[in-house]
């Protein structure tokens, strides 16, 4: 090989890459209007951002996995924990992580710009972004339920039902809470569209309803729990 | 020491290196935060963000001195004259220094531009980059009025360039998150894998040649290859930190496709750096140099190459993307790559500068192995804790707190391994300024 040779792998090396990385940054631009729902970018949801990088979150918390890595990933705070418990949390840290091993700083955040941080995390959790992060993918079983399914042989809505705690208020074959009713024949009773809205909000159902909205579940997680109900026929 | 000017590079050397310490000490701190549970008092008034943008902005200033004084030491000799101004150089590290310091202190009350790695807040980056455009200027005069062209120098002013232009790209407001990353990569990783690895490249092939007496050609027709293929794999190749952020999805391929030859050209540089080794033309005077230089080339296989690879397939990035596991990547391959070759850079012009031809190196080799030991077994533990994260959080769906307990006993053993760490900064730093000639030996 000579020197002359090298250069020309230098410079076709260094040209192919950076014309395919400019080409698709365009296209990228072009794409990331829609992916990430830039008509719902309000004023609200920028001040937010603002916000976010005043009280640098960022060196603490992962954002879309990038930033510090000391304390949880905020992409999906706000299907996690709720808007509430982000303001809980902001406003009163000393309470909330009391008893953690790691707090977090009152940075006296004013109830405004906790508004804004809200609309930012909402905004930020609905970015299409290729289901990341895992924890908190909507459209899968968490590998506990996985493995439940697979190892002990049962249906993925039976592994929902018993990791997910329905059991601690009612029962099957005998087995379980007595708080609620038994659920060995709500198959002849509900439909597994009845069920399904049935277990998200009891109360738009029964307005008397004593069972808690199970809105922690997957879209994928109640579909299943409600498959699995409405064949116990 | 064959220029004056040179000696300017010194105080660069200097001031990088003291940066060096205070950086290892906060990073000490931030183990800690992990380790034990700091009262809500403390952490109301020292959080452990702004220690974080201390321990970043400290490495990307002490590295950047380095590098620039590197510069300064090196195109004197491969021009064949001073320094265009040594009065702009001077300028331009006081000011760079002082931003530096207003900006530390300006984290401890809250003053930041609240992006990790760029914390610096907006005002002090037009500090930034008038100091970068005068070093520009400065390097740029040197070599015009000389008018002796080399592979190296261009390599080097290219990826100077490069590096200042990218800087740009990190100081607008971008209101949209998604596009905000997007543009933060192109200065954070087309700096580690491009500019820098341009300027690591030329300061390494021009201390190669320089110690082994092998000649220019071959030098840098290898040179050549090398930055070809950091180039050509590391500019698509950002596409790895596009798969989570609300890009389109085919950078999972580009990004997966060409990150996955990234380790090629350092694989290259380690070859061509034992190649040059084997055929030097000249006794090596400091032997400990080479080992250094070997040793970066080693660590920048490892950490960059090996732990960058393991996990920038979609496939596994998907459960490890922004755990430990980064943090153990982030620190090998930093170390590796990049404060390794400033410490090859220091031990080639540090005693040289100060008249010391051959330097004694026995505190040098410890301090070298002291570091390089515990660094490797702190890429292990930190892999360890973000292997167990990625398992225990993102595969079984354990909450944050929950998953970080079990990670708690190799967050400790990293603390321990910090303080060896720093043990081997210190010992390296006090040699470095202070060398010692080594005694005559009878041939």
């Amino acid at each position: 090989m000579t020197k002359k040779t090298a250069f020309w792998i230098f410079l076709l090396g260094t040209l192919s890459s950076s014309i395919v990385f400019l080409g698709l940054t365009v296209d990228t631009h072009r794409q990331v209007a829609a992916l990430s729902h830039v008509d719902k970018l309000s004023k609200k949801v920028i001040d937010g951002k603002r916000a976010f990088e005043k009280y640098n979150c960022n060196d603490c918390h992962t954002i879309l996995g990038f930033g510090a890595y000391y304390a949880p990933d905020l992409t999906k705070v706000v299907q996690r924990v709720g808007a509430d418990g982000i303001r809980y949390r902001v406003t009163h840290p000393e309470l909330a992580f009391a008893k953690s091993e790691r707090k977090m700083p009152q940075q006296h955040v004013a109830d405004a710009e906790i508004d804004n941080l809200i609309a930012f995390f909402t905004w930020v959790g609905e970015v299409d972004n290729g289901d990341w992060p895992p924890q908190d993918s909507k459209s899968r079983l968490t590998r506990g339920e996985q493995r439940l399914s697979v190892g002990a042989g049962v249906s993925p809505g039976a592994a929902v039902f018993q990791s997910k705690g329905c059991m601690n208020c009612h029962s099957l074959h005998g087995t379980g809470g007595k708080f609620g009713p038994p659920l060995d024949t709500i198959g002849q009773k509900l439909t597994e569209e009845q069920i399904k809205r049935y277990v998200h909000d009891p109360r738009s159902v029964n307005t008397k309803a004593l069972m808690p909205p199970q809105k922690e579940l997957s879209d994928r997680e109640l579909e299943e729990v409600a498959k699995f109900l409405g064949n116990l026929k | 020491m064959e220029y004056r000017s040179q000696k300017i590079a010194n105080w660069y050397f200097t001031i990088a290196l003291l940066l060096f310490v205070l950086q290892v000490v906060v990073g000490l701190w931030l183990i800690s935060n992990y380790v034990f549970t700091i009262p809500q008092s403390i952490v109301d008034v020292f959080p452990f963000a702004t220690a974080r943008a201390m321990h970043t902005n400290l490495l990307v200033l002490w590295m950047l001195l380095g590098f620039m004084g590197g510069t300064y030491y090196i195109v004197p000799e491969e021009t064949g004259r001073e320094i265009w101004s040594p009065g702009l150089a001077w300028f331009q590290l006081i000011a760079l220094v002082t931003t530096g310091v207003v900006a530390l202190i300006g984290f401890v009350f809250g003053w930041t531009q609240g992006r990790p790695l760029l914390e610096i807040p907006r005002p002090l980056d037009v500090v930034v980059v008038i100091g970068a455009l005068v070093f520009l200027l400065n390097v740029g005069m040197t070599m015009f009025t000389a008018k002796r062209w080399t592979v190296i120098q261009g390599t080097l002013l290219g990826g100077l360039l490069f590096l200042a232009l990218l800087y740009l790209f990190g100081i607008p407001f971008y209101e949209n998150e998604v596009i905000d990353w997007y543009y933060w990569w192109w200065v954070i990783h087309l700096w580690v894998e491009g500019a820098w690895e341009l300027v690591t490249g030329a300061i390494m092939a021009f201390i190669m040649m320089r110690l082994t007496g092998v000649d220019r050609h071959v030098v840098e027709k290898w040179l050549y290859v090398e930055i070809g293929l950091f180039l050509f794999t590391g500019i698509a190749g950002t596409g790895h930190h596009y798969y989570w952020i609300g890009a389109p999805k085919y950078w999972l391929w580009v990004g997966g496709a060409f990150s996955a030859l990234e380790p090629l050209p350092i694989l290259l540089m380690v070859i061509d750096t034992m190649h040059h080794v084997r055929h030097r033309q000249t006794k090596i005077i400091n032997p400990h140099t080479w080992t250094i230089a070997i040793g970066c080339a080693v660590f920048h296989m490892i950490g960059a190459g090996v732990w960058g690879f393991a996990h920038t397939l979609p496939q596994i990035n998907y459960y490890t993307h922004g755990s430990q596991v980064t943090v153990s990547h982030g620190h090998l391959a930093f170390f590796g790559a990049y404060a390794l070759l400033n410490l090859t850079v220091f031990y080639f012009a540090m005693p040289r500068l100060r008249g010391v031809e051959i330097y004694k190196p026995t505190r040098a080799k410890l301090g070298f192995w002291t570091m390089c030991s515990a660094m490797m077994l702190m890429g292990l533990t930190f892999g360890i804790a973000g292997v167990l994260q990625s398992y225990l959080e993102r595969v079984l769906g354990m909450g944050y707190m929950t998953a970080q307990s079990y990670m708690r006993l190799w967050m400790a053993v990293t603390l321990v391994l910090g303080v060896f760490f720093l043990a081997g900064v210190l010992i390296t730093v006090f040699d470095l300024l202070s060398p010692k000639a080594a005694v005559e030996e009878p041939d």
